[in-house]
């Protein structure tokens, strides 16, 4: 966890990128990954409707990111963002959204099976590897209903509510997994059918001071498939 | 993969702009202290150049140093050119005749007028990241994008 903080700490002091780039690239890689792995043809529900469920820090970010651009591939996203914090960052890209026509639910569907009804995917934006502690409401309800959907479940970086580490074995067991820049500790006790890996922007001279190791992205392609 | 060198002889002191060329160094991206008047030089070096020097905005410009030294190299070398925008030197709705003569026009949100007198190879647009209603409101009507693809050809 402290390594990836430390890699993000570069990319914004030394290299100088800005929160936006970063945040563009990396939602922008979990909506290709998705299509990639749940491409529109493949829903049973009428639409391909994607429920994103966005937490209160930047990985909620990255989702809001993600639901645009899932529109932009012919996906029906409804984004679900109770903590919005206050910036400049979050509300212009909660702005975008709306402009697109992006619904922003009123409240969290009871129950588990409300969500299989309506949503053939739902995007869990919530926590992400900065996360440490307890789970704080309105999350540990959503987690909970969470853990009961039988529809697919992309997780951005981390499963939410899983310990960066060392994973959850009760927790949400989620059927993708977009790991961003490169794969966290806990990626390796992701048990689901896919793991891509997004966020191709950490330069060349950064993966070697860090070890990452990364496999080749394919060509121009922004994501990877791990498995 | 590919071995990027930049020329970029002004230098916006816009941060956003600082901040990229940053980026770019801490990259090892070379930044050429001069262009090359010799032709050859460049045909020699490279094997494509990509022609960011003016945009849509530019009126001005043009005429003053040290964008018309350089547009007078690009007008002579052989190696391909693919053009941003608007081939730098062009009018932005005429074209430009006896201007550069770009292979390959990426047209950014939507084609610009000028793009009707481009004669290149490949013209692509880059612009889905246009809202719907915007793509309505200017009657911009863009083909499908395949895929997850960020460009497509015209």
């Amino acid at each position: 966890q402290e390594e990836a903080q430390a890699i993000d700490q570069e990319l914004f002091t030394e290299y100088k990128f800005s929160v936006d780039q970063l945040m563009e690239l990396a939602g922008l890689s979990c909506a290709t990954a998705i299509a990639k792995a749940y491409p529109p043809s493949s829903f049973t529900t009428s639409q391909p409707a994607v429920l994103v469920v966005c937490g209160p820090g930047n990985n909620g970010g990255d989702g809001l990111v993600c639901a645009r651009h899932l529109k932009m591939f012919g996906y029906q996203p409804t984004v679900y963002y109770p903590k919005r914090p206050s910036k400049p960052l979050f509300e212009g890209l909660t702005t975008q959204c709306k402009k697109m026509d992006i619904p922003f639910l009123p409240e969290f569907p009871a129950e588990a099976a409300f969500i299989d009804e309506l949503y053939g995917l739902v995007v869990d934006a919530i926590f992400g590897f900065s996360f440490k502690g307890a789970v704080r409401e309105p999350f540990g309800s959503i987690l909970s209903t969470l853990e009961r959907v039988t529809v697919p479940i992309a997780s951005i970086d981390i499963p939410s509510g899983w310990d960066v580490e060392k994973g959850k074995a009760d927790g949400l067991q989620p059927d993708m997994l977009i790991s961003l820049t490169a794969p966290k500790k806990a990626a390796m006790h992701f048990t689901g059918r896919y793991h891509f890996l997004g966020g191709r922007f950490v330069p060349p001279a950064l993966q070697e001071k860090y070890a990452l190791n990364l496999p080749a992205y394919p060509s121009t392609d922004c994501v990877l498939q791990l498995t | 993969d590919y071995e990027p060198t930049i020329f970029y002889p002004k230098r916006s002191p816009d941060p956003l702009y600082r901040d990229f060329t940053t980026q770019c160094e801490k990259m090892d991206i070379p930044f050429l202290s001069y262009l090359p008047t010799e032709v050859q030089l460049i045909n020699d070096a490279y094997n494509a150049v990509v022609d960011a020097v003016l945009g849509a905005e530019a009126e001005v410009a043009e005429g003053t140093e040290p964008c018309a030294a350089i547009l007078a190299t690009l007008k002579h070398i052989r190696i391909p050119i693919v053009s941003l925008d608007v081939p730098s030197g062009w009018d932005a709705e005429a074209g430009g005749s006896g201007g550069i003569s770009p292979d390959v026009l990426v047209s950014l949100a939507a084609p610009k007028e000028c793009a009707r007198r481009f004669l290149g190879r490949q013209h692509f647009v880059a612009g889905r990241f246009l809202p719907y209603d915007v793509q309505r409101k200017f009657e911009l009507n863009p083909p499908e994008y395949p895929g997850t693809e960020c460009v497509v050809a015209l």
